[in-house]
């Protein structure tokens, strides 16, 4: 294998790719390499823990074809450290020697025929414009779980609602569901579980422009982005039924600025230390705010808001709250609330398809 | 216990000398010998400690406390301010919340909390290399060994795999399966046990206690 790449292209596919490198030791030793096959001028770089692979092809100039896996960390630190300006990878007795400018590194390969061979993605899928995705993906993915003890809570639930594409997840504390409306949509019935932790990578390398494509085999999901493809494997079980935990009627309605909610509670957080929550008292006077931590001390804040309901204190979790009122786009938010241990509703008037589910906390 | 609070000055001979100027200290001297200067201030680190064992020379004004290395610590007492003694008597020792044997004894008493259908046959079962900690029998009346850990790692699962290799050498017991609980169980332990065909549970200690959490959940 031999071929000429501008610096700064071949740093960006590999930081791209190797984001889905192993880890963990113990692994399959060669998984720790990031795999590079160059045929005529397309590279395609490869990087796998086998439950989720990341693809990137780039235009190079290429001399010899060949397949050649690399220690992935070692080679992206290198190319990191060359100044801008074009590399030459060269392949001679399973060593590759990097050269730029008066630099040389040689690197010692893995087998090319020890890498395991990949799941090859669906070359038809669902087209989904970016930006959308982009948006949906901020808007739900972090109310996944990362708790690995309850792996289908750890992934977005894909499903069709009406003429959209439904995105949710839920943590058991907090639940986000985004309909996306400009897209075409899953078959009837048809759900699937992705894994947060891939569509956090789908949203790191999407644009604001173009579309995405969504895949789908029977254990697979694949997303083709431009020139890179990641595929992970669906998570298999039954998505809880969200549904019913909605309430069809909340009598507490409170609307409030978005942003002022938002930096209100990012200050009064910082006296809700070690688990402790943020009361929320509601009235037809506004929103009051208040942080109290046992021995270090309190905050409280007021916001103006429009209140339609009767008085009503309920804590939350800043955290959440948080993640929940940055989630929502527009410049208002709506928290609808049915008492102090009931799930709270956020919604923004601006966006009918969005909303977000937050489960008190109980104080005394 | 003697607790001793002196104007004092202290000096340490060993491997190194070091030396404590005339002020105000607490001398405490337990039971077991040991001997530590504290200051009026920090947690709980003495200024100058001496480990037992220890013999103790208490003169007029001078005390020296030699330990079996030979090292001393020299207290000259300019003041003595207080001087008392309290028998403590036995320590239970510390007992941490949650420990394994708590988590057992839990699990023992509801044994359907690991999975629907499961009853104790025995704690404790005894095998040649050790006793598994909960002998259970499933809704079809096999055999299951459950190990409990607080927390689940690689160990655990190689415990709970060669217990099995044991129980399943028994006609009397096997087929004997495995389950892994604990409070929380690390992937790479998931792993290992998912390819050994030992299931995982994740219990909640709080919620065996019946002890109510303040974070209410959706579901």
């Amino acid at each position: 294998m031999k071929f000429r790449c501008e610096r700064d292209t071949l740093f960006e596919a590999l930081s791209s790719a190797s984001r889905a490198v192993s880890s963990r030791s113990g692994a399959l030793a060669v998984l720790s390499g990031i795999k590079l096959t160059l045929e005529g001028d397309q590279l395609t770089i490869v990087g796998s823990d086998l439950d989720l692979t990341i693809s990137v092809s780039v235009d190079v100039g290429g001399d010899e074809d060949g397949v050649t896996v690399l220690p992935s960390r070692l080679l992206v630190d290198i190319v990191r450290a060359l100044g801008a300006g074009a590399i030459t990878l060269e392949s001679t007795d399973g060593d590759m020697r990097i050269t730029a400018a008066r630099s040389e590194f040689t690197v010692r390969s893995y087998p090319p025929d020890e890498y395991p061979a990949l799941v090859e993605p669906p070359t038809e899928g669902i087209s989904i414009p970016a930006s959308s995705l982009t948006e949906a993906l901020r808007q739900v993915v972090p109310a996944a779980s990362k708790d690995d003890s309850r792996p289908i809570l750890t992934g977005v639930l894909l499903a069709t609602e009406g003429d959209a594409l439904r995105l949710v997840a839920t943590d058991s504390y907090r639940l986000s569901v985004r309909d996306v409306t400009e897209s075409a949509v899953l078959g009837e019935d048809q759900t699937v579980l992705i894994p947060s932790r891939a569509l956090t990578e789908v949203a790191r390398l999407l644009d604001d422009e173009g579309e995405v494509t969504l895949g789908l085999t029977e254990r697979d999901a694949s997303f083709r982005i431009g020139t890179t493809t990641v595929v992970t494997r669906l998570i298999e079980g039954e998505f809880p039924n969200y549904r019913g935990l909605i309430p069809d009627h909340h009598p507490n309605r409170m609307t409030v600025n978005r942003l002022e909610l938002l930096d209100a509670v990012r200050r009064v957080r910082l006296l809700a230390q070690e688990t402790t929550p943020v009361r929320l008292t509601m009235s037809s006077d506004g929103l009051d705010l208040k942080a109290i931590t046992q021995d270090v001390g309190e905050a409280s804040e007021t916001i103006d808001g429009i209140y339609d309901g009767e008085e009503l204190t309920v804590a939350f979790n800043p955290e959440y709250l948080i993640d929940g009122t940055d989630a929502a786009s527009g410049d208002e938010v709506v928290l609808e609330t049915v008492d102090a241990l009931k799930p709270a509703l956020i919604r923004t008037p601006e966006e009918p398809g969005f909303l977000y589910l937050l489960m008190p906390v109980r104080v005394s | 216990m003697r607790l001793v609070i002196a104007r004092c000055t202290v000096d340490y001979q060993g491997r190194l000398a070091a030396h404590l100027a005339s002020a105000v200290r607490l001398i405490m001297v337990k039971a077991d010998g040991c001997v530590a200067i504290h200051a009026d201030g920090g947690a709980y680190k003495p200024l100058n400690w001496m480990n037992a064992p220890n013999r103790i020379e208490e003169g007029a004004d001078i005390w020296t406390v030699t330990n079996a290395k030979g090292e001393t610590l020299t207290i000259v007492i300019e003041e003595l301010l207080s001087d008392s003694s309290i028998e403590f008597g036995e320590d239970p020792g510390l007992v941490k919340d949650g420990v394994e044997a708590h988590l057992q004894e839990l699990l023992a008493a509801q044994p359907a909390t690991i999975v629907d259908g499961l009853e104790l046959v025995r704690r404790e079962f005894p095998t040649d290399i050790g006793p598994v900690d909960l002998l259970c029998r499933d809704d079809e009346g096999h055999m299951v060994a459950v190990e409990i850990k607080r927390r689940g790692e690689i160990d655990g699962v190689e415990q709970l795999t060669r217990y099995l290799d044991f129980l399943n050498r028994d006609p009397m017991l096997r087929p004997v399966s495995g389950i892994f609980v604990a409070q929380e169980i690390k992937p790479q332990a998931r792993v290992l046990a998912q390819d050994r065909d030992i299931a995982c549970v994740t219990v909640d200690y709080d919620e065996l206690r019946g002890m109510e959490s303040n974070e209410l959940r959706l579901f």
